[in-house]
């Protein structure tokens, strides 16, 4: 037997306290256990000019793939890459125009696997 | 260039997984494609693949982007020197042969060098650049160190490109839909090579390193900065402004921050 | 007189699409079936329970060659508090054997080989390709736009199955406004453990799986979560309404975690790694948000259609995508058939929702979105409950044994519900479900 199934017959017998000493798992390491094939082409794009006068910023909390990132002079600085294409941030978004979204070129984009 | 010959390889990304989902081919690759239907006057571009059955999608993509030909040789896991025989016997009388410098599964772009040597071609490894309207064909080749080398390179010949030289264009519609039907030649493969390598992860290979000069004492010193003669410049003049500028200029044109001076 | 490249076009190769160029292929049509995604499935996650009894007719003795991961036998329903749960655990043997009742499947795999049995019969799959727009001409759908060079494709009926952000139905102006309150946005993780200590877990055997859907663990914000087991990996996940969503201050990735670490979820996914984070929004409102199903030249189906059914006791989509294709494909055929794609000539596809499960259930259930997505549904029944079966299994010797009537007036009291509330509730709640 491996050393990892040893361990397992140790977890599965419900013998370690691991739930309290579990690390949060950096956002980073979340979303990198996914796949996305990038295009050159943005096709998320916010209009940080609306979104100066926006005090809610439901995009920030909202988007699943934390696209959103406010800036120190108040603007919204945006990533596309690594983008579930969900919607999300449209839909929650409360200023008209601020974001213009559409899907990434044929082809590019989220790529799951085991969802 | 009449005819051009583009050499793929079918790399299952998923490990022993074999499903068009999980595999494709490199960027290099594709890369590939695009100067072959990019080169002058190219009017036969054929796109060979190694691989199996599975591999006819990546086939049917390069045809979909406008290869005009396109042939799976039927081989996994055969030798690079049986691939390229193959490849050479077939493609006796081509002019040019484009590969990917790196294949997904990161080989070591032994094939092209075979077929080189089978043709009796020239080869140019490692292209950054190619004028495609060139003829000879100018090339840019990367060398060690962010130097690079310009080629003129004679035909026959076989490039070996980077992914960053070219995006493959996207098919238009009309024509993805004539490739989901188009004829794919099939080539009976080598067969597989007794010895395979096992593959795994990318690593760099180890390169060798001059031994550090001077003794431990004389390093450690080096590194902390401490005590060592270190070459200082200064100097304190009374000048004319324009005498001073002149000769801040002349310092640091011999320490060479200038570079060549415009001619006056 | 336009000429057409193909009878019909269907975006989207999910579930609904996929059944719907099947139905068509069979009926002797020329069908393209456009897939944005490098293959159908790739762009598709949901919470990962499939009810195929649907396929039945289209593909007999479907479930010997669905990928599928495990069959449901064991079902449980848990609600839970800050520290307590409460689990209704149900499990049938029958459901293990065919013709089965659920399935969990991945996506990526489901999807694709629904759709390789449309290219089977004869539908063109064409992958790697974004339906952009609409062709119309005099009011009338005659094909889309899609972002391939030349990539125009005429065709006399158009079915858009493109999801539920449906730019499609969006631009044929079949939506109303669209409210932010009708969409929940599901997050996952699939995690990885080995097989043997999934089955021990959930106390399930072979290819026999557990569905926990649970109410609650969502740190407040309304909505649900879920735990599935799939071969050696679960999905465990949550559903969060997005105005509650962004009226709060944690992120999706931050409420899955919470869920994971509740006492009554963490002994069941401990120790597993992340194998990966997807998220989608669904259509959750049910018949309130549904657009209009048919125009001239337009069908829409699936989850483009809002034809998600989140009730609940039940929580089911592909399913519905898969019955809405079949109907769509099958009006379509008609009215090919005697030559009218107008609105009117199409009027079967909505027939046959109204007739079938997919409209009668949305009709019956039209209330339970609304209801289950409650403030008090989500907030207070469930300490009430919760607080209720702890006084009734407590043994507080030697005070004696408390009356169920007593218990649960008392503790409604504590969760702050009002008796008119809990009247309106039952009676709204028996005339939904009942």
């Amino acid at each position: 037997m491996s050393k990892i199934s040893d361990r397992w017959a140790s977890v599965a017998a419900g013998g370690t306290k691991e739930t309290e000493q579990w690390p949060t798992h950096s956002f980073e390491d979340l979303i990198g256990s996914t796949r996305f094939d990038v295009h050159e082409r943005a096709h998320i794009v916010v209009d940080d000019t609306v979104c100066r006068d926006c005090p809610s910023r439901e995009c920030i909390v909202a988007c699943p793939a934390k696209l959103f990132v406010p800036t120190s002079d108040g603007g919204i600085l945006f990533n596309y890459e690594q983008c579930f294409e969900c919607g999300t941030c449209y839909l929650v978004c409360n200023k008209e125009g601020a974001i213009s979204w559409s899907y990434p070129e044929g082809g590019h984009g989220v790529v799951f696997k085991r969802s | 260039m009449s005819q051009v010959t583009v050499c793929w390889k079918w790399v299952s990304v998923d490990g022993g997984d074999v499903d068009p989902r999980w595999s494709g081919v490199s960027p290099a690759d594709e890369a590939a494609l695009e100067i072959g239907l990019q080169l002058a006057g190219a009017e036969d571009v054929t796109v060979v693949c190694v691989g199996p059955a599975e591999a006819d999608t990546v086939l049917r993509y390069a045809l979909a982007a406008g290869a005009h030909h396109a042939v799976r040789v039927d081989a996994t896991k055969a030798a690079s020197n049986d691939v390229a025989l193959a490849i050479a016997t077939l493609f006796g009388d081509t002019e040019l042969v484009v590969c990917g410098d790196y294949s997904l599964d990161r080989g070591t772009g032994s094939v092209p060098a075979y077929i080189a040597a089978h043709l009796g071609a020239a080869q140019a490894l490692g292209l950054v650049h190619i004028d495609t309207a060139s003829s000879p064909l100018r090339v840019i080749r990367r060398l060690d160190g962010g130097r690079r080398e310009v080629l003129d390179v004679p035909t026959p010949a076989v490039l070996s490109v980077e992914g960053s030289v070219a995006r493959l264009r996207r098919a238009p519609l009309a024509a993805a839909l004539r490739a989901k039907s188009a004829e794919i030649r099939l080539l009976p493969g080598p067969a597989a090579a007794e010895d395979t390598a096992q593959i795994t992860d990318y690593r760099p290979r180890a390169r060798q390193l001059p031994a550090p000069a001077g003794g431990t004492l004389a390093r450690v010193r080096d590194i902390l900065d401490i005590g060592a003669a270190k070459q200082t410049h200064a100097e304190t003049l009374m000048l004319e402004p324009s005498d001073a500028a002149a000769l801040v200029i002349k310092q640091l044109d011999e320490w060479g921050y200038l570079g060549e001076q415009p001619a006056k | 007189m336009t000429e057409f490249d193909v009878d019909v076009v269907v975006v989207g190769a999910g579930p609904a699409g996929a059944t719907a160029a099947t139905v068509l292929a069979r009926a002797g049509h020329s069908v393209i079936l456009l897939e944005r995604g490098p293959f159908p499935g790739s762009k598709n996650m949901y919470g990962g329970v499939v009810y195929p009894r649907m396929l039945d007719q289209l593909h007999p003795q479907w479930w010997e060659e669905a990928p599928v991961q495990r069959w449901i036998t064991r079902r449980s329903t848990m609600v839970l508090t800050d520290e307590q749960a409460v689990s209704v655990d149900f499990r049938s043997q029958k459901w293990g054997s065919a013709p089965y009742n659920g399935a969990t499947a991945f996506r990526p795999d489901w999807d694709h080989w629904l759709a390789s049995k449309a290219e089977a019969d004869g539908a063109t799959l064409i992958c790697s390709t974004t339906a952009t727009g609409l062709l119309r001409k005099n009011n009338q759908v005659v094909g889309v736009t899609t972002d391939r060079p030349d990539g125009d494709l005429r065709a006399r009926v158009v079915i858009a199955c493109d999801g539920v952000n449906s730019f499609l139905a969006k631009e044929a102006g079949m939506y109303g406004e669209v409210d932010a309150a009708n969409y929940t946005v599901g997050v996952k993780e699939t995690i990885a453990l080995p097989k043997e200590v999934i089955d021990s877990r959930f106390g399930v055997r072979g290819r026999h799986g557990m569905d926990i859907e649970v109410l609650g663990g969502t740190s407040g914000v309304n909505g649900g979560g879920f735990v599935y087991t799939n071969l050696d990996t679960l999905a465990v996940g949550c559903v969060l309404k997005l105005p509650k969503l962004t009226a709060q201050e944690l992120r999706p990735e931050e409420i899955i975690d919470r869920f994971k670490r509740h006492p009554g979820i963490a002994p069941l996914v401990e120790g597993g790694e992340v194998q990966e984070y997807s998220a989608h929004v669904i259509p959750e409102a049910g018949l309130s948000m549904m657009p209009q199903m048919t125009g001239n030249g337009i069908l829409v189906a699936g989850d483009a259609a809002a034809m998600c059914l989140a009730a609940g006791l039940w929580l089911e989509g592909v399913n519905f995508a898969m019955a809405s294709g079949i109907y769509a494909g099958e009006a379509a055929a008609e009215s090919l058939a005697v030559g009218d794609v107008s609105a009117k000539g199409l009027a079967g596809y909505e027939r046959r929702l109204n007739d079938t499960f997919v409209l009668r259930d949305h009709k019956r259930l039209h209330r339970a979105p609304e209801i289950v997505l409650s403030d008090r549904v989500q907030h207070l029944y469930p300490q009430m409950i919760a607080n209720s079966v702890e006084r009734m299994f407590r043994v507080d010797n030697p005070t004696p044994k408390p009356g169920l009537i007593r218990v649960l007036n008392q503790e409604r009291k504590r969760a702050g519900l009002k008796v008119r509330h809990v009247v309106k509730d039952t009676l709204d709640g028996l005339r939904t479900f009942g």
